[in-house]
């Protein structure tokens, strides 16, 4: 079952959000469909597609950016009328382009996921959540992290409407009227959701999650409890999901899954016999889709996957062939189609470009007045700065709407910025002295012609904070360029998680004092990511986390007055130590601090270090053989001879070689985190141990776990 | 979209650069390469089972296409073409760092096996200008040379650095091969046989380079650039992060124009257009690529473009057929015009939009937004300076770019791209919060005297805007900036001088002076001293009214620089100059000394290595002895007395590679004085110098070498 697609583009309109492109229903048999598409500019276009051109059907003025899109209908008819939300706002238009409904949602937050079923109408801010029937207010609840998408399982009546929130803190919420049902952990933070098959599957009760790093996966919401199906995992590393859809393209009778993600890539999932998941087929655009829904668009009788992407360009997918297989004499009729089109849009263009000199002309003389002056508006970045748990370093996203001409980074703690193979910049550094600057790295990407994205990769070292700033400018005149900047945190490397192992041994670092509830939050908030910035409600709040290199793990709970951090991993505990003292001395507040050390937890880190340090140096032991070895193997024209164990490395060679691609400088990381772990163990009993690294390195060079604890222990 | 027509995956890694095809019985071509371990393989499938063992040639018993040559050193570059005219078969050259192998792959016989001290970096095959035979050129140690069948070294030469590449190409047209030379001093040099006709400056290492078609060559540097010259003028060029590790010309679209294929450190393949660099064609391997060839793989007359991988893969390509249409990419080429034009179409209205919004917010007072767009008087102007600055005790000497706002606004950082100034290809300047200011000093220190040009991107806006406005402009940076006028008369002048005679006027020299310095105020009389501001030491030009010009330095290659540069500009064919560098002469005669110490200790060593090896030959037969006759006390103490010996060896081994490396070094200091004194001269009296000095070194006669240098000429001696 190969599917062959060919991409087409149809138009291109401002930059978009997620979920903001729909296609409307067919009302005949088998014609083309309407595509309705919304943007940052606050432009709904609705068009259709005629022999090639695209045939606009209505288009809004301009106004307030526009996050969602949706279509509804009365329950029983088609559901082809478009509601769209921007600000606090939803409203409703016929697929005429009438506009029949606004309604003001008086959330304090702009509204930033919606689902709209019959009278019904979900909407979503960043942490409220809110339920209306008629447009009146029916249901709230109110989320403990950003909401990032809202589905509603079908509603037959007989069930109690059962709407899914998606959580950033990895979790999708359940939710009964104003209450919390259940919650469902998943791997990932979920970015979006939808129905299975667009109607919950079988049982009505099955939905699709997509994650930000890249997983997708399916769950079904039982009454009681959720029963997870299946999960794809991201063993890639391909971008995040931001958009998924059921839909036949392959034409075997079973709906497959079409899902866009944020670097460009476009991936159709059929099922096999045993209803696996199994990626058919899959495409790259340059940059992000936004969203994604098969239909038919183009031409009768071919299906075909459209989608959107970040700088609005709607793009079909088709099962149609390209002309270029065609005849010879069909191609010349094509590409005089195809002549006529590039003629229009070039006189188009020399208009404009007429009207852009005149433009910059004034521009250039609005210079020389000393009383006028120059501003540009801000163009949209769109960023995403997010963790990789698998090798414990974070991952930094640039797209623009234009190209990009040259990204400035600085850093003012020391960072290492790692190449990745997907971006094509020269990459370039420069010289920084910290004094008096401050500055720890600056780097310069000049970016190739029509890049629009940059993918960029930052390892941190836990207990190092500070800014990274990027200074992005694009390919636009007059040139401006904007900066982004984002937070090293102290305990950088460290992940929510939602269950904490009780027995290992901890190590307690207790503060008291007088502090609010709010202030510990935000101490706690500047030390640890994925912590949401709104101070949780209630009295107390417990968070873990999990260290993503080390598996060590920290449970913070706290309160007005008081905060008990615990964690197995001694440096943890320093780190927090160091900070939280520095923050509040900065506010002028007396801080009690105390601490509880268990003699016994060193060396459980050491155990949990111990499995992958020692596969690191057998790793590395074996990757360095692995050029003597096939010399040899050259020389003597077969490997009869060797050991077993050097016969095993030379077969795996690829295998180890990737293996130790995959993670550079991962035993400098190990080590220096046992030497972190050594330094502050003693740090607690007040000695200074620096003197001492040297002999440690040694050691550790000789790696034997019984001689590392006995010297942890000795020294 | 264009297909491989036939893989292979060859159980040998390929050392990069280190392909080649013969035609080693004049017929099937073969594909070599240096693997590991010293040794080259000879892929040949064309011609299966009839093959001997014997001498340095010896069947791979992995697969049976594949041959194995010993070199017993590791290879540094190889060719194959055909060396002696009489012959219809390629030979294989094959060159080390300490030697150079010709070989007859078809009889399995050395042509010539010859010790090049300066090593063979690169090697090219092929006729040179005049000379009748065919030559295999090797590039060293800042030295060139070409011996043709008989081993002789038949061409000889210096240049400014370490080679790294070399090619053959009829670069003036005159019929006949130049050779061109890319050097680690980045600069391509062209060698019409001794004679340099052009020098290329670039910016990184020159690695590979190959000849397009007619004048036109493609180069690549180390930094990732690759590009095309036609003559001395660049056509394009572009800069990857990789590396490219291999560049070929290919007609792989079939429209009679070669373009310029280039293989990646990253594994990818990409065929650019001549003229445009526009890819036309691009594939990928999985490791990096090792090296891009052509022949008629299949021997079914037509040439394929053959494409290796360090990991051993090898595809093969035909160029296009016609009904492609040159159309190799898998995308369809009217889709992608209406994708760009609809591209171009949104930036001018994204642009108009821009100026419109501007519009709008119109004359309107400042005080009024946060700033946090960055909204700054339309009338605000960047001003740059560029002056010498002799330093301070934190501050090393440099010059010193100032670049400042015209009113309160603030640069948030400048960026400054140029090319071989900085460690990368750019330079940032961001100030902390604190010290944020409409006035940024840059230190820049040129290390090498070439003329640069600064782009310079500034970002303007208020204390706390998200958004800056970027201000670019483009600065030169003369060649001799790193020279500080000096007033003071007191201080010493430099002993080593050139002195010269021109025939031009007073004023056109002020010029130059005025044109390649950085100073203030133009100078009025061409009789100037300067400090440097690398090392402090003194530079002083002085202009008789006779036309004769002395340059004090003691730095020769500064005065080298000096004159050429003014020769350009002056537009002299050809000078004599008469130079005197006492320090520098006397140092090259202690490298001498040394030189001829150093070979006599490496006879010594490789005499008593012989002698070692004897020695190992006896104990081992005795140990064996020992072990056949069950006496096993006997044979441990062979055995260990064996043990020892290898690690004298070893030793000895360790000793003679130090001594290998300083002689290179102090052969290097050599050939470098012999073109430093080579430089100090224009047109003819340069290659005569070049000449004349390599004539007295084979001579050795050192004080023939001082006088050449000195007087420009053998012939006051004869």
């Amino acid at each position: 079952m190969e599917v062959n697609l060919n991409r087409v583009d149809y138009v291109q309109v401002g930059v978009t959000s997620q979920k903001t492109m729909r296609l409307l229903p067919t009302s005949g048999r088998r014609a083309t469909q309407k595509v309705a598409v919304a943007d940052h500019d606050g432009v709904i276009t609705c068009f259709g597609m005629k022999k090639g051109d695209p045939i606009p059907v209505f288009k809004t003025l301009p106004g307030q950016k526009i996050f969602r899109l949706t279509l509804g209908g009365a329950l029983g008819t088609p559901q082809e009328k478009i509601f769209i939300s921007s600000g606090s706002e939803v409203r409703g238009f016929t697929k005429k382009g009438k506009q029949f409904l606004s309604f003001e949602a008086n959330l304090t937050e702009s509204i930033k996921a919606m689902f709209v079923s019959g009278p019904d109408l979900f909407v979503c801010g960043s942490y409220i959540y809110n339920h209306y029937y008629d447009c009146k207010d029916q249901d709230y609840y109110l989320s403990g992290d950003k909401i990032n998408d809202i589905v509603c399982l079908p509603m037959d009546g007989a069930k109690p409407i059962t709407p899914i929130l998606a959580c950033q803190d990895r979790i999708l919420r359940v939710l009964q009227a104003s209450d919390l049902k259940y919650e469902i952990e998943i791997s990932g933070p979920p970015t979006v959701l939808e129905l299975n098959n667009g109607n919950g599957g079988d049982s009505g009760e099955e939905i699709l999650y997509g994650t930000s790093d890249g997983k997708l996966g399916l769950v079904h919401i039982t009454d009681s409890e959720p029963v997870p199906k299946w999960e794809v995992a991201n063993e890639k590393k391909r971008g995040g999901i931001l958009c998924i859809d059921c839909f036949d393209i392959i034409g075997d009778g079973v709906k497959d899954v079409l899902v866009g993600r944020d670097d460009g890539k476009v991936e159709i999932y059929g099922f096999d016999s045993s209803l696996e998941p199994i990626l058919r087929f899959e495409h790259v655009l340059p940059e992000s889709i936004t969203s994604i829904q098969g239909g038919c668009v183009g031409k009768d009788n071919f299906d075909e996957v459209v989608t959107t992407t970040y700088t609005g360009w709607v793009t079909g997918l088709t099962t149609e062939t390209q002309q270029k297989e065609a005849g010879p004499g069909e191609e010349m009729k094509m590409s005089q189609e195809i002549q006529n089109k590039v003629a229009a849009l070039r006189g188009e263009l020399e208009q404009l470009q007429l009207k852009v000199l005149q433009e910059r002309e004034k521009f250039q003389q609005c210079a020389q007045s000393s009383t006028a002056i120059s501003s540009v508006p801000v163009f949209s970045v769109n960023d995403k700065f997010t963790l990789c748990r698998d090798d414990a370093s974070y991952s930094l996203i640039l797209e623009v709407q234009t190209a990009i001409d040259n990204v400035l980074l600085q850093s003012d703690v020391p960072i290492d910025l790692l190449d990745v193979d997907k971006n094509s910049a020269v990459v370039s550094f420069s010289g920084c002295d910290s004094e008096p600057n401050g500055n720890f790295l600056l780097a310069t990407y000049r970016c190739q012609a029509n890049t629009t994205r940059l993918e960029l990769k930052i390892r941190s070292i836990e207990g190092q904070y500070g800014t990274l700033q990027a200074y992005v400018t694009p390919r636009l005149q007059p040139k401006t360029c904007q900066v982004r900047q984002y937070q090293i945190k102290p305990l950088s490397l460290h992940q929510r998680s939602h269950v904490i192992e009780q027995n290992r041994p901890m190590n307690t670092l207790t503060l008291t004092g007088p502090f609010s509830f709010a202030e510990i939050h935000s101490w706690v908030v500047f030390c640890l990511p994925e912590v949401p910035e709104k101070t949780p409600a209630g009295d107390s709040v417990t968070f873990c986390f999990q260290n993503t290199f080390l598996d060590t793990q920290l449970d913070c709970t706290y309160s007005k007055g008081k905060g008990d951090f615990k964690s197995d991993n001694i440096s943890t505990i320093s780190i927090l130590k160091d900070v939280l003292s520095k923050e509040a001395t900065k506010r002028k507040i007396n801080l009690n601090i105390s601490y509880d050390i268990n003699e016994e937890s060193v060396n459980h880190t050491l155990k949990l270090i111990h499995p992958k340090l020692e596969y690191q140096l057998l790793l590395a032991k074996k990757v360095q053989l692995i050029d003597a070895l096939k010399e040899l193997q050259v020389h003597e024209g077969n490997i009869d001879f060797l050991i077993p164990e050097y016969r095993s490395i030379l077969e795996d060679a690829d295998h180890l070689i990737e293996e130790y691609k995959k993670q550079p400088a991962h035993l400098e990381r190990l080590y220096g985190m046992i030497t972190d772990l050594f330094i502050d163990k003693f740090k607690f009993k007040g000695t200074n141990v620096k003197t001492k690294v040297p002999l440690l390195l040694e050691i550790l060079d000789n790696y034997d776990p019984s001689s590392l604890v006995a010297f942890f222990d000795s020294a | 979209m264009l297909v491989p027509v036939f893989t292979l995956k060859l159980n040998h890694r390929i050392n990069p650069r280190m392909v080649t095809v013969g035609k080693y019985d004049g017929v099937h071509p073969c594909l070599t390469a240096a693997t590991q371990a010293g040794k080259v393989f000879i892929h040949n499938p064309h011609s299966r089972g009839v093959r001997l063992s014997s001498h340095r040639l010896n069947p791979s018993s992995q697969d049976t296409d594949v041959s194995l040559l010993n070199i017993n050193q590791a290879v540094s570059c190889l060719t194959a073409g055909v060396l002696n005219p009489q012959h219809n078969y390629d030979s294989l050259i094959v060159g080390t760092q300490t030697n150079l192998l010709a070989y007859d792959v078809h009889n399995n016989a050395d042509i010539f096996y010859r010790e090049v001290s300066d090593g063979a970096n690169a090697v090219v095959l092929g006729k040179l200008g005049d000379i009748s035979t065919p030559l295999a050129i090797i590039g060293g140690n800042c030295a060139l040379q070409g011996f043709n069948y008989e081993g002789n070294d038949i061409f000889w030469t210096v240049t400014g650095d370490n080679v790294r590449s070399l090619v053959l190409c009829d670069f003036n047209g005159d019929g006949k091969n130049e050779l061109l030379v890319g050097s680690e001093d980045f600069d391509i040099r062209v060698f019409k046989e001794d004679e340099i006709l052009a020098e290329m400056t670039e910016t990184e290492t020159v690695t590979a380079l190959c000849h397009m078609h007619g004048s036109r060559f493609g180069y690549a540097l180390a930094n990732g650039t690759v590009g095309v010259y036609d003559r001395t003028a660049r056509y394009w060029r572009i800069k990857s992060k990789n590396h490219a590790v291999s560049i070929h010309a290919f007609d792989l679209n079939s429209d009679g124009v070669c373009e310029l294929i280039t293989g990646w450190s990253n594994g990818k393949i990409d065929a650019r257009s001549d003229r445009t660099g526009e890819v036309i064609f691009k594939d990928n391997f999985a490791s990096s690529v090792a090296g891009i060839v052509e022949g008629d793989y299949r021997m079914d007359g037509q040439s394929q473009l053959i494409c290796t991988s360090v990991e051993g893969e090898v595809r093969g390509y035909l160029p296009a057929s016609k009904e492609m249409r040159g159309n190799l990419l898998d995308a369809s080429v009217e889709q992608d015009l209406l994708r760009e034009l609809s591209q171009k179409k949104q930036n001018l209205l994204l642009e108009l939009k821009n100026y419109d919004e501007n519009a709008k917010v119109g004359t309107g007072s400042l005080s009024e937004t946060d700033g946090q767009t960055g909204i700054i008087p339309a009338n605000t102007q960047l001003q740059t300076a560029l002056s010498v600055c002799l330093g301070s005790e934190t501050q090393s000497p440099n010059v010193e770019l100032s670049i400042s706002t015209c009113n309160d606004t603030i640069i948030r950082a400048v960026l400054i791209f140029a090319e071989g100034i900085f460690e990368g290809e750019s330079h940032v300047v961001h100030p902390s919060v604190q010290n944020l200011s409409g006035c940024i000093r840059v230190p820049i220190i040129p290390p090498k005297d070439i003329p640069v040009d600064l782009h310079i991107k500034a970002f303007i806006g208020g204390k706390n805007s998200t958004q800056f406005h970027v201000f670019e402009l483009t600065r030169q940076l003369p060649r001799f900036s790193m020279y500080a006028l000096c007033t003071d008369k007191s201080l010493s002048v430099p002993k080593s001088k050139v002195t010269f005679l021109i025939n031009e006027r007073v004023q056109r020299v002020i010029m130059w002076l005025n044109q390649n310095f950085l100073l203030t105020e133009d100078i009025g009389s061409p009789d100037v001293s300067f400090t440097s501001l690398r090392g402090g030491g003194m530079l002083c030009i002085k202009m008789k009214p006779n036309g004769e010009i002395t340059i004090n330095t003691d730095d020769m290659d500064l005065a080298g620089d000096l004159i050429q540069s003014l020769a350009s500009f002056l537009g002299i064919d050809e000078l004599q100059v008469e130079a005197d560098f006492p320090v520098y002469f006397e140092e090259i005669r202690r490298i001498l000394i040394k030189v001829d110490e150093y070979h006599s200790v490496h006879q010594k060593l490789t005499a008593q290595m012989a002698d070692h090896s004897n020695l190992i030959r006896n104990m081992l037969v005795q140990a064996e002895d020992a072990r056949l006759m069950a006496d096993m006390k006997v044979m441990k103490k062979r055995y260990s007395e064996l043990y020892d010996l290898n690690k004298d060896l070893i030793n000895g081994y360790r000793i003679r590679a130090n001594n290998h490396t300083e002689l290179l070094n102090c052969l290097r200091a050599v050939n470098q004085a012999i073109q430093r004194a080579g430089r100090l001269r224009v047109g003819k009296p340069k290659n005569q110098v070049i000449t004349a000095c390599r004539d007295a070194i084979k001579n050795n006669n050192a004080n023939a070498l001082f006088k050449i240098m000195r007087a420009g000429t053998a012939s006051s001696s004869l």
